[in-house]
């Protein structure tokens, strides 16, 4: 029952957007498509492509490295590379902006010393749909490289050994057995990157591209036109589904290669000279752009130029909202997971595959799911109070509750998925054995599940926390009037160019989202 | 009516929506070790999760120790049982040291006792001192003892093995059944072990329930199962076996491609009827002196003994037991004489 209630919540927004292709067509939309739909689409396209290039580029090569070589610093780059996953896209578009600025330090030092505008320009101009690919990559190649890695040090040194004794070169067992090994892992890993992609709205917003997302925020606010708005939203939507498919049945593919034989790491050959310069440089490079520069930049931003007691309310505000919204979330996770295991069937079956899809909506469309609805409501409610005398309010919309049902219907998933795989660790057999040994079906929750689960419950709120303070666009649209957050103030700042501002509240984000890619991956070199 | 400890009445159970057993009744007397032997799918596993008091009847009733447990209308608790069960995945607790797992059934036991039992456990399994271990450091072997003793510490009425040793090797399979056996007669639990591994039944068994199809082939002791099988499923499951064509003669015997064979009870068969006889590699042995001779057409060196195959003049192809030095070359010539003490036929 309850699943089936928060399949239908996370059901609702899509629903409402969804319902609107029937609804007929508005003015606005003929003039939308003779006009702009074609720009979105093929922006938005472009962007995915070239971000599904960049992430392969940047993440295969570095876990290829750190799966097969010993090399000097191999052991601290196969974790500093997962940092820029504590990025959101905008803050590393914002930082770099800042630092490529015409009055900024690189361009100001590249004039000094005579460079060449045809070297200038392409840093002035990263405020593009190139610009905005370089940095979606840089901060989601983490997938592909952390799906990579898994899959490479999964293949069995027998495998590769067999290959060998059939007399393969080494080159040979490259291309033959280990790389189309991992093809299903790294098609998983990029295709979770230009999901994400589709649904960045800060980087696209900030650096002028028009794609889908902005294209929705523009019909909305811009036009006022809500049919358009929800249409478009649809067709993204569509795209979205397409990629989730994909992404599913890649990943299916994934786990017939895992298997119990011995792994690779025994048989990594050392390098040394510049083999291994090589290979630290493809290492080091992405951490360095995606990471420690953008990072250095800010801390002597904030350090040096920022003040900072404005900051101190906004960050109690944020990591209030942050923390009462991933509460909700993963209690009502923690409902459905326990439905599920208590009473399975087939309805709950379907309804948690579909409270599933939750995260691949982007923020927006959500956003707007959310608002249609819930203004409807507004509007209705007022009108049946006002004989009464009550004044015409926003009950709903544009309430903290607006924006924690966004929350929760974005991030349900992340939850369920990390309490489902906690729960599934504890096998039938041991609630079995409880019972036979006197305990009651709560006392097999209090002194059983609740010392089992508890890490994944931990992990399950600290990673919707993260997720929620990075989260952008919902909370943009869905916020009360006057409420900050960490994430929109940094975006006003640095829509107000006032970039070197927007550095604090940028690094309390990623401050605090390093602790769960910390967290991960101690569980991936444990594992 | 013979005293019994479990006993179970006209079951009916389904699982999804198939009914698996039907029509099933079973009684264990005090102390005894039953088991229930049977192909993958067969409903033994839903049977023990009837009794343990996780699944639901259709029909029927189990007793135990003249307590009713379970009817399709009410169900006591498995909490308020006196069950304990062995689980095919071990299922011990992972954050409790052994220790813990070992007394989490004892709630209610006074300190002293509660530790006494813990210890007296852990020495009966073998694992002495190591009180604070945890599951982890343990051998799978180790594990399902520890798994045991934890079924065994509350002294439940009556214990459940649901395939405990299908995790572990070959080896450590039989010689921990038997161990199983010693330590569960020593303690006089009643129970009841499910597998589908014939050799495991035979090690631990009292007598053995073969199941086919939710219902019960035949209960009997392991002997009786191996030599006087009551159908040809059973026949089959429980050893290798070959049958034969043969033709009742008199009240007690049989004409066969290898002679007229007698035995000493009725075969309940009318005179002239054909029949089939199931000839196991044990009723025929190798012996040089016999005038009676087949062509050796396969071998298997089972280190103790040879198995051979034998082809009868007649073609027909049977197994046959030979001592380990009697090496004998595929194609050869061998003797053979009949070793047979029971006629175990089957209508045709």
């Amino acid at each position: 029952m309850t699943t089936v209630v928060a399949a239908l919540c996370v059901a609702l927004p899509v629903l409402v957007v969804a319902s609107f292709v029937i609804t007929g067509v508005s003015d606005a939309w003929n003039h939308l498509l003779e006009t702009l739909l074609g720009r979105y689409a093929l922006n938005s396209l472009l962007l995915s492509a070239m971000v599904a290039t960049g992430v392969v580029i940047l993440g295969v090569p570095a876990a290829w490295m750190i799966s097969f070589y010993r090399f000097k610093g191999r052991g601290i780059l196969s974790w500093l590379l997962l940092l820029p996953m504590a990025y959101p896209a905008y803050i590393l578009a914002y930082t770099y902006t800042g630092v490529l600025d015409y009055s900024g330090p690189v361009l100001t030092a590249m004039r000094e010393l005579n460079a060449p505008t045809w070297a200038m320009d392409p840093l002035l101009n990263i405020r593009s749909l190139p610009g905005a690919a370089i940095m979606l990559s840089l901060v989601l190649y983490p997938y592909v490289y952390l799906l990579a890695r898994a899959a490479f040090m999964d293949q069995s040194a027998n495998l590769m050994e067999a290959a060998y004794m059939l007399g393969q070169s080494r080159s040979r067992v490259f291309m033959r057995i280990v790389i189309p090994m991992a093809r299903p892992a790294i098609a998983a890993g990029t295709l979770l990157a230009v999901m994400e992609t589709l649904a960045d709205f800060g980087t696209v917003q900030f650096f002028g591209v028009q794609t889908f997302t902005t294209g929705i925020v523009r019909t909305y606010y811009g036009f006022g036109d809500t049919v358009g708005a929800a249409q478009l939203s649809t067709l993204l939507l569509c795209c979205v589904f397409f990629l989730v498919i994909f992404e599913k049945s890649s990943r299916s593919r994934v786990r017939y290669y895992s298997d119990r034989l011995r792994k690779l790491n025994q048989t990594s050959v050392t390098l040394s000279g510049w083999r291994q310069s090589v290979a630290q440089l493809l290492c080091v490079l992405p951490v360095c752009f995606g990471f420690l520069l953008p990072t250095g930049i800010l801390l002597y931003w904030a350090f040096f130029f920022a003040e900072l007691q404005s900051m101190w309310s906004l960050i109690v505000s944020s990591f209030f909202l942050a923390g009462f919204a991933s509460l909700l979330i993963v209690c009502v996770a923690l409902l459905i997971c326990y439905a599920n295991r208590l009473y399975p069937s087939t309805w709950l079956n379907y309804a948690t595959t579909f409270v599933g899809l939750g995260y691949a909506l982007p923020g927006v469309v959500v956003a707007i799911g959310v608002l249609i609805p819930f203004g409807a409501f507004d509007r209705g409610l007022s009108e049946l109070l006002r004989p009464f005398g009550v004044e015409p309010s926003l009950w709903l919309s544009g309430t903290l509750i607006a924006l924690m049902f966004a929350y929760l219907v974005r991030f349900l998933t992340v939850a369920t998925g990390n309490l489902t795989s906690g729960l599934s660790r504890v096998r039938p057999s041991i609630d079995q054995s409880g019972r036979l040994l006197g305990l009651s079906q709560m006392g097999v929750i209090r002194k059983l599940h609740v010392p089992l689960i508890r890490g994944s419950v931990l992990t399950a709120l600290l990673v919707c926390f993260v997720d929620i303070l990075k989260e952008l666009p919902a909370t943009l649209i869905l916020r009360p009037f006057d409420f900050n957050t960490l994430a929109v103030k940094a975006y006003e700042l640095a829509g107000d160019e006032r970039l070197i501002d927007a550095a604090v509240p940028s690094l309390c984000i990623i401050l605090v989202g390093l602790l769960p890619v910390i967290w991960l991956n101690r569980s991936v070199t444990r594992e | 009516m013979e005293t019994a400890a479990l006993m179970i009445r006209k079951l009916r159970l389904c699982y999804q929506d198939t009914r698996i057993v039907d029509d099933f009744s079973l009684s264990l007397k005090p102390q005894e070790l039953g088991c229930l032997l049977g192909p993958s799918g067969c409903g033994k596993s839903t049977l023990l999760r009837a009794i343990a008091g996780f699944q639901e009847l259709l029909d029927g009733e189990i007793w135990l120790d003249n307590q009713l447990l379970s009817t399709p209308h009410q169900r006591v608790l498995p909490e308020h049982r006196g069950v304990g069960m062995v689980f095919q995945d071990i299922a011990l607790f992972p954050h409790l040291t052994l220790a813990e797992n070992i007394a989490f059934g004892l709630t209610g036991w006074p300190e002293s006792q509660r530790t006494q039992r813990v210890n007296e456990l852990l020495e009966l399994i073998g694992l002495s001192g190591l009180n604070q271990r945890y599951p982890h450091e343990l051998s799978g072997g180790q594990q399902q003892r520890v798994a045991l003793a934890r079924a065994m510490a509350p002294k439940p009425k009556l214990l459940l093995l649901d395939e405990p040793f299908s995790g572990l090797d070959t080896e450590l399979r039989g010689r921990l059944a038997s161990e199983v056996r010693t330590i569960l007669k020593s303690d006089g639990i009643c129970s009841l072990l499910v597998t589908h591994d014939q050799r495991e039944a035979f090690d631990f068994a009292d007598r053995i329930a073969v199941m086919h199809q939710g219902h019960i082939c035949q209960f009997d002791t392991p002997f009786n199962l191996y030599h006087e099988p009551s159908s040809p499923f059973v026949a089959h499951f429980v050893g290798p076996g070959e049958m034969i064509e043969a033709r009742v003669e008199g009240a007690r015997s049989v004409s066969s491609p290898l002679g007229l064979l007698t035995n000493d009870k009725d075969l309940g068969f009318a005179p002239g009827a054909e029949v089939q006889l199931f000839l196991r590699p044990d009723d025929l042995i190798h012996d040089d002196n016999s005038d009676y001779t087949a062509t050796l057409v396969g071998k298997h060196f089972r280190g103790a003994h040879h198995l051979y195959e034998v082809r009868l003049d007649h073609g027909v192809v049977l197994g046959c037991l030979a001592p380990s030095h009697h090496d004998h070359a595929i194609g050869e010539k061998v003797g053979v004489s009949l070793d047979i003490e029971h006629l175990v036929v089957f209508p045709k």
